[in-house]
């Protein structure tokens, strides 16, 4: 009886040992750095070449589209990423116009390969998934975005892009 | 009215249900049955209440009612009546009236109605049930009340968040409530069990209530899954996002509490395990409403700007402290362990299974919540993305398919492979058969054959151990095996259900396998009728048209899908543009196989439509997830099905989970999902052109076969449209200017009549060779989808031109040329 307890104690250390290694390995490897816009420019070079998230208030006015490539350039405006600090500032749709109305703040360009999605507009949060280019541009593979619109208390909307 | 009535209620409600909570005590400590008595009568009024409270906000939303602000904001009087029914949900106040209606009605019936062995646990799941009870209704009362009202009154409400127009939308909610709220009793009772110490039986006492919480939840999840591939249109069906995720983790729990369970009733032990597991199900339901409702997580699913927050993390945090300090005084309670049992036997597969049902729910939070984690640990942020979780989830779920697999062929306690050399033939046909049957039709990735095998096996063990079953009690009683079959599944319905779950996680398997490791989307522009070859496939763009319906705009696309072997089908994928508001929603359109679905997103257009940009996906192997998740209900069900004797109840019961499960495979399979059938396609321009026979107004006949050698113009038109004749004098132009030079033309007039076409003939002088088109065949055979249509033929017999609509003169002599110029060659 003794031994096999030890047998299954064992084996159960060997899968959870198993699984540790799994999920450090992969946030080390296939994880993405969330970052604001701030932080992408307090980092720069570090973080060129590397998977990142990065989220910020699209500045509507920004927004290129070329339909037949399809491909589509704007630049985010940094908002503050931490939820206490947003819920000071009056909410997420007020931190977001404070956002594109603000000159000094730090801005990213972000270009997109694909069709334009329906939620890109002024003041929507995008979450920006890619890699930043040596120019400084952030290459998107996925646009998450959130749009302060009529549905907002209930259910933001959403597009994988 | 309804409203205030509603918001008494709601006030009424919470202290009714503290009353009960307090009065079970009551009649625990003072050995009083009056006191249980009224308890059980409170908890029984309590559900009432609430379900009285659910009936008026669905009386405010049928009466467009829109005092009442959660009406107000998602209803509006154009939407249809199925959408107001289920509009209840569709935001935090409804959702929560749901849940408090479902806990309370739960909580009536698994007190009120409870079995043998569940009985002496009554008083003390009453105590916990009722302040679970009091907890929700407070948060609702005070936070979120639904039947809150607005100052003005409003003519026409805000309509419902076009995402959420969608059948499924019926059923996907509640299902999932009821596995949330369902997962409350088995908790509670697991409590009671522990406080009154009668740790032994309390898995089997509540074994119907655990198989409706996890039925609820995997219906919820399916159709969940479901609605993303149909309606979010980016042709995935699981996006690990952070909301489905919070469904699955107290799914993984509850499955493992029921292999726990299993193992608890056979005495092997398990006691301390189904314990924690009891409890952290309930814990990992109060996380996913935390995380849905606090702003943490950014999802499809989050309610923005909510302040509940708070409540719920409280409620974790009393949960868990509550039941370790219960646990922990009662340890003594826990009855031993089992005897010895090997690694190698049904006990260590058991074990090992709940072992990795925990660490995959340890996985899935902690990718949840990697994030916050990460910044705390390194003050920097990481997030996960469907990679990580992937590459964390995907091996532990492949050693669970392989002990699923492995499991039957082993003793119960001891190392004996006691099934397994009868059986190695098979084994190795399902471990080697599988991915060698792949690969022939071409799934050739590495990791995907592996998985495959361990596939393969499983499913050959879990089909062989359903025959042999069927097998040995043939040979036993002499029916019929396949009677013996159905009296297996009918007498040992937990076990067998079992199996049939097995299976579908098999046929799931095949299907995540083949969609994660074979994924295919490109995002193309297409040019009006330009063949663009996309796969194995040839998608042709036909055009766009648009429908005016209530509040939005519907475009939808045509593409007609070519195989290897010619036309296939043609889809119309849509996209609705919602007048009020900038939000648009696309449908796709699909077209199923077995071997996988084409998927196609209208993205975009411009030029009026002459462009348009679509989103191809090819889905690999994916209907057999589909299918897997029903013969996964199934098993469910059937594990479920209640031991009852009556005949018509059986019947009855029998034609309902049959037509729910035909609903299911004809809303998956049946509907059009934007095919568009019975069509025949046109033919492809550079392919050979399909030969045609057409009678001539004077009687002789013309074939395409006899005009081999010549450019033939084929125009389909008909006197009646106005298009039509429009173009005919330029028709005649060039065919007086190419007549001489090896050209035909041939005009098949498309329903029309003899009369009528000689006299339109006659009025624009037309010369060249007219024939009827008896019984649309020529219509038919170059797949025409209106008129006028235009189709050239160069001298090799082979299609250079397919034009819809008026063609111009100019048009028509520069694409002659060009075939004249090539037979010249």
């Amino acid at each position: 009886m003794k031994g096999h307890r030890t047998t299954f104690v064992i084996a159960g250390l060997l899968v959870v040992a198993a699984v540790v290694y799994l999920i450090v390995s992969s946030t080390g490897s296939a994880a993405q750095f969330f970052l604001t816009v701030q932080e992408v420019h307090d980092l720069a070079d570090e973080v060129v070449g590397r998977n990142v998230t990065v989220s910020g208030a699209v500045l509507g006015e920004t927004i290129v589209y070329d339909p037949l490539a399809p491909h589509v350039t704007f630049t985010i405006v940094h908002v503050p990423g931490d939820s206490q600090a947003v819920e000071a500032a009056g909410g997420l749709a007020q931190v977001l116009h404070d956002a594109t109305l603000d000159p000094t703040r730090p801005r990213l360009e972000v270009v997109y390969r694909g069709v334009k999605p329906d939620l890109l507009t002024n003041e929507a949060q995008a979450i920006v998934r890619g890699r930043l280019d040596e120019e400084g541009r952030l290459i998107a593979d996925d646009l998450l975005l959130k749009c302060p619109s009529r549905y907002e208390e209930e259910i933001p909307g959403q597009v994988e892009g | 009215m309804a409203a205030e009535i509603g918001r008494s209620l709601l006030w009424l409600a919470l202290p009714l249900s503290l009353y009960a909570a307090f009065a079970s005590v009551w009649g625990i400590r003072a050995r009083d049955a009056r006191w249980a008595a009224s308890a059980q009568r409170a908890t029984n009024a309590l559900a009432v209440l609430l379900g009285v409270g659910l009936l008026l906000l669905l009386v405010a939303f049928l009466s467009d009612d829109f005092s009442v602000r959660y009406v107000a904001q998602h209803s509006s009087t154009v939407i249809p009546l199925y959408l107001k029914i289920s509009a209840i949900w569709a935001g935090q106040e409804g959702s929560l009236l749901l849940w408090c209606a479902l806990q309370a009605f739960f909580a009536a019936v698994a007190t009120g109605l409870p079995n043998e062995k569940a009985r002496p646990l009554v008083p003390w799941a009453t105590v916990f049930l009722n302040l679970i009870s009091a907890f929700f209704l407070t948060v609702t009362v005070l936070h979120s009340n639904p039947f809150a009202t607005l100052d003005v009154v409003l003519a026409e409400g805000q309509g419902l968040n076009p995402l959420l127009r969608h059948p499924g939308m019926i059923f996907h909610p509640p299902a999932l409530y009821i596995g949330y709220v369902g997962l409350a009793v088995p908790f509670a009772f697991a409590l009671a069990a522990l406080v009154t110490r009668r740790i032994e039986g309390w898995t089997r006492a509540l074994h119907t209530w655990m198989l409706v919480a996890w039925l609820g939840l995997g219906i919820g999840l399916l159709l969940g899954m479901r609605w993303a591939y149909d309606v979010l249109g980016w042709g995935g069906y699981w996006g690990w996002d952070p909301v489905e995720n919070a469904g699955l983790l107290p799914w993984f729990t509850l499955t493992a509490l029921l292999h726990g369970a299993v193992m608890q009733e056979e005495r092997r032990g398990f006691h301390l395990w189904n314990m924690l597991l009891a409890i952290f199900s309930f814990v990992l339901v109060l996380f996913g409403t935390f995380a849905t409702r606090s702003g943490m997580i950014a999802s499809v699913h989050a309610y923005a700007q909510s302040n509940l927050g708070g409540y719920f993390l409280s409620a974790i945090g009393v949960v868990l402290v509550g039941s370790f300090a219960l646990l922990i005084s009662r340890r003594k309670a826990l009855p031993s362990e089992a005897g010895p049992a090997s690694l190698f036997s049904r006990d260590g597969m058991f074990y090992l299974t709940l072992i990795l049902f925990s660490t995959l729910t340890v996985s899935v939070f902690i990718g949840s919540v990697l994030p916050t984690i990460t910044e705390v640990l390194t003050s920097r942020r990481f997030e996960a993305g469907p990679a990580w979780f992937d590459r964390v989830t995907g091996p532990q779920f492949g050693l669970l398919v392989l002990i699923l697999g492995v499991c039957p062929l082993l003793g119960r306690a001891a190392a004996t492979l006691v099934r397994l050399r009868r059986r190695l033939w098979l084994l190795a046909l399902g471990a080697v058969g599988a991915p060698l049957a792949a690969a022939a039709f071409g799934f050739r990735e590495p990791v995907s054959l592996l998985g495959l095998g361990v596939v393969g096996l499983a499913g050959v063990v879990t089909v062989a151990e359903l025959v042999e079953g069927a097998i040995t009690r043939s040979r036993r009683t002499g029916e019929a095996p396949i009677n013996a079959l159905w009296r297996l599944l009918r007498l040992q319905r937990r076990t067998y259900g079992g199996y049939l779950v097995h299976a579908g996680v098999v046929l799931m398997a095949v299907g995540i396998l083949g969609t994660r490791l074979y994924p295919f989307e490109v995002e193309r522009t297409f040019r009006m009728l330009e063949p663009v070859d996309v796969g194995r496939y040839t998608l042709v763009y036909e055009g766009l048209r648009q429908e005016f319906v209530d509040d939005h705009v519907r475009t939808y696309a045509t593409v007609s899908v070519y195989g290897e072997r010619g036309y296939l089908v043609g889809l119309e994928p849509r996209l609705d543009r919602y007048t009020s508001g900038s939000q648009t929603l696309t449908t796709p359109a699909l077209r199923p196989s077995i071997r996988e679905d084409l998927y196609l997103i209208l993205s975009g257009w411009s030029d009026n439509g002459e462009i348009a940009t679509f989103k191809v996906v090819i889905n690999a192997l994916v209907n057999f997830l589909w299918v897997g998740g029903l013969v996964f209900l199934a098993g469910g069900a059937l594990a479920l099905w209640p031991h009852v004797r009556s005949r018509t109840w059986n019947l009855v019961a029998l034609v309902v989970a049959l037509s729910l499960l035909g609903g299911a495979v004809w809303a998956m399979w049946g509907a059009t999902h934007g095919m568009i059938l019975g069509g025949t396609g046109r033919p492809l321009v550079g392919e050979p052109a399909p030969d045609m026979r057409l009678t001539l107004l004077d009687g002789s006949t013309v074939s395409l076969a006899s005009l081999k050698g010549q450019v033939v113009l084929i125009n389909f038109w008909a006197s009646w449209c106005p298009s039509c004749v429009e173009e005919m004098p330029a028709l005649q132009a060039v065919w007086e200017a190419y007549e001489e030079r090896g050209v035909t033309f041939l005009g098949v007039a498309h329903r029309d009549t003899q009369d009528a076409v000689e006299a339109a003939l006659r009025q624009y002088g037309t010369t060249y060779p007219v024939g009827l088109d008896a019984g649309e065949r020529v219509s038919t055979l170059y797949g025409i989808t209106g008129i006028p249509e235009t189709f050239i033929i160069d001298a090799r017999g082979d299609l250079t031109l397919a034009h819809i609509g008026p063609i111009t003169a100019e048009a028509l002599s520069t694409v002659i040329d060009a075939a004249l110029d090539m037979s010249d060659q």
